[in-house]
């Protein structure tokens, strides 16, 4: 027994600590890095309750998915570009500083209700071996008695995904105006005006693309890159 | 401490060692069959053909300068490989390797621990060990590396949840998330009118095993599929600026996380320890070993593909494939119950 509660205060101990880093470190991947401590620790002190299910869904869910974005959008970011980090104003201190003490208050309620007050809820350690390991028993219980917040979760992040599509969907032109569209050509086949001869014959010959649709573009010496928007070479070509 | 605990850790450290062992010899592998795929020698200078090559890498991974780049995050720098090194044999713990063996009049469990959500610990710690290459490629002030950090950062995101959701129809079938108990499942015999068949996962999750196959393929960041670390774009991606033992970590790491994938398939789809004659164990290697062959056919023969390819091949096809295997196993199963 003592040895259990040797290692919950180590966890624990490691779990705050590490969730102090995150808030106070200046470069924004550390802060992830600890975390993904924070994460782990907690995941931890799952297993130590006997809720090993809890434990794994922690880790995917938290440390290798939700994590694993934020890290993407950090790396993306340099981080002299972010924002200068400023104090909230007044209303929002307040504000927040009451939401803290309500969600304190619910969980102090949590286990209030459970230890001190009353009887013990019906998953206790017989409870789950009724319903035939911990996972079926969540099992059991968000199927059953919580169908119904199962299904508003899932629509509400079906209506989140929705709705992050449709701020990420293309521009509706269906193709950008010449004007936006820039042509780009490069020819690396042949030496330096060596074949100025068969494209001179090309263009007199007036020879179209296979499709005939557009014109052959090609590039005159090996070292010509051209990256002009499309309307002038368009131009060019028509004149 | 008590008797069980301590066969545990002494199987742990028996199982390290031997994944640590099969890794080395595990490149010497892949170079003689890619060679003979490709129709060369291979390696055949130190020793007898070429046998010691493994060890010869290995010094001289061991004894090369540690390069680190002057304007990388130093402290990330030098965790990210650990991180990928410690997660892939971890990820070994829950694999059974066979029925319990007697030693010293002990009854000792040939794996080292059976969780009940043993499945998911696996795919737990795969999703951790993705960090060692994304933190890698971050903190060696690199584009390329970068790059390569990103794009495995988007990859393993994607072919995680093809990964976890192929698992589930066998979940279904076998009721169960422990490997111990769906390989015992997988023990029983299928009648199929006069046909005795072995009740092995992958005759009835055939769709199943094709995903996963391709899934894990992609988390462990092999060609085709080898994107962070494609040569010939990112001049090697996230370990561009690594160098000796560190470079070796992310080497060793992708090696064993091959190998204990291989393990894990095996486990899951190809009824793991269960055959005649021979023990357990040697059916569990072989079988692994199929994989771990396939891995290296994929690698000669298939070229690269494409980013876009790839996200395009997760999210389109894979992921609605893997959704309808689900409906239908969880349709079969509730018929097979009477529910339906």
């Amino acid at each position: 027994m003592a040895a259990e509660v040797l290692v919950f205060n180590l966890l624990s101990g490691i779990a705050i600590v590490a969730a102090g880093a995150m808030i106070m470190m200046r470069n924004p991947v550390h802060s992830a890095i600890a975390l993904v401590i924070t994460f782990v620790n907690v995941a931890a002190i799952f297993v130590m309750l006997r809720a090993e299910f809890l434990a794994a869904v922690q880790i995917i869910v938290y440390t290798g998915a939700i994590l694993v974005l934020f890290l993407f959008v950090l790396m993306l970011v340099n981080p002299d570009d972010l924002p200068e980090f400023h104090g909230a104003r007044p209303l929002q201190q307040v504000f927040g500083f009451g939401l803290g003490i309500v969600l304190l208050a619910e969980i102090a309620a949590a286990i209030l209700t459970r230890t001190v007050v009353a009887e013990p809820g019906p998953w206790t350690e017989e409870g789950m071996a009724q319903a035939g390991g911990n996972i079926q028993a969540i099992g059991q219980v968000l199927y059953s008695g919580y169908v119904l917040p199962v299904q508003a979760t899932a629509l509400i992040l079906l209506m989140a995904t929705i709705g992050a599509l449709f701020l990420g969907r293309p521009d509706e032109d269906e193709e950008p105006s010449p004007s936006r569209r820039t042509v780009a050509t490069i020819s690396l086949a042949h030496t330096r005006g060596s074949d100025e001869p068969e494209i001179a014959a090309l263009r007199a010959a007036n020879v179209k693309h296979e499709a005939g649709d557009r014109d052959i573009i090609m590039a005159r010496d090996a070292d010509e890159f051209t990256s002009t928007p499309a309307e002038e070479e368009m131009k060019e070509r028509s004149e | 401490m008590d008797a069980n605990l301590l066969s545990s850790y002494i199987f742990a450290v028996i199982v390290l060692n031997v994944l640590l062992g099969l890794m080395a010899y595990m490149t010497y592998f892949e170079r003689k069959i890619m060679a003979a795929m490709q129709d060369r020698v291979g390696p055949n200078r130190t020793g007898p053909l070429g046998l010691l090559q493994p060890i010869a890498d290995g010094v001289k991974l061991l004894s090369k300068e540690d390069i680190i780049p002057k304007h990388a995050d130093r402290r990330i720098f030098l965790l990210a490989p650990l991180f990928s090194f410690v997660l892939s044999p971890v990820a070994a713990a829950v694999i059974p390797f066979g029925d319990s063996i007697e030693v010293f009049g002990h009854e000792v469990n040939l794996y080292v621990a059976d969780i009940n959500v043993a499945a998911l610990y696996f795919l737990a710690i795969g999703s951790m060990a993705v960090f060692g290459i994304i933190l890698g490629g971050y903190a060696s002030a690199n584009r390329y590396s970068l790059l390569g950090g990103l794009r495995s950062a988007a990859q393993v995101i994607s072919y995680e949840i093809i990964l976890g959701l192929s698992l589930i129809g066998v979940f279904i079938l076998s009721g169960s998330l422990s490997l111990v108990e769906i390989v015992s499942q997988q023990n029983e015999t299928l009648a199929l009118g006069p046909l005795q068949l072995p009740n092995w996962f992958i005759l009835s999750q055939p769709l199943a095993f094709v995903i996963f196959l391709i899934a894990a393929v992609a988390e462990t960041n092999r060609a085709p599929f080898d994107l962070p670390e494609a040569e010939t774009e990112l001049i090697g991606g996230f370990h561009t600026e690594y160098s000796g033992f560190r470079f070796s970590f992310f080497f060793l790491a992708e090696y064993i996380s091959m190998i204990v994938i291989s393990l894990f398939a095996a486990t899951i789809f190809l009824g793991g320890t269960d055959g005649p004659i021979l023990d357990g164990v040697w059916w569990l290697g072989l079988k692994a070993c199929i994989f771990l062959f396939f891995y290296i056919w994929l690698r000669t023969t298939v070229p690269r593909f494409r980013y876009d390819q790839l996200m395009g091949l997760a999210w389109k096809v894979l992921l609605p494939l893997v959704l309808i295997n689900i409906l239908l196993t969880g349709l079969i199963r509730l018929w097979g119950l009477g529910m339906l």
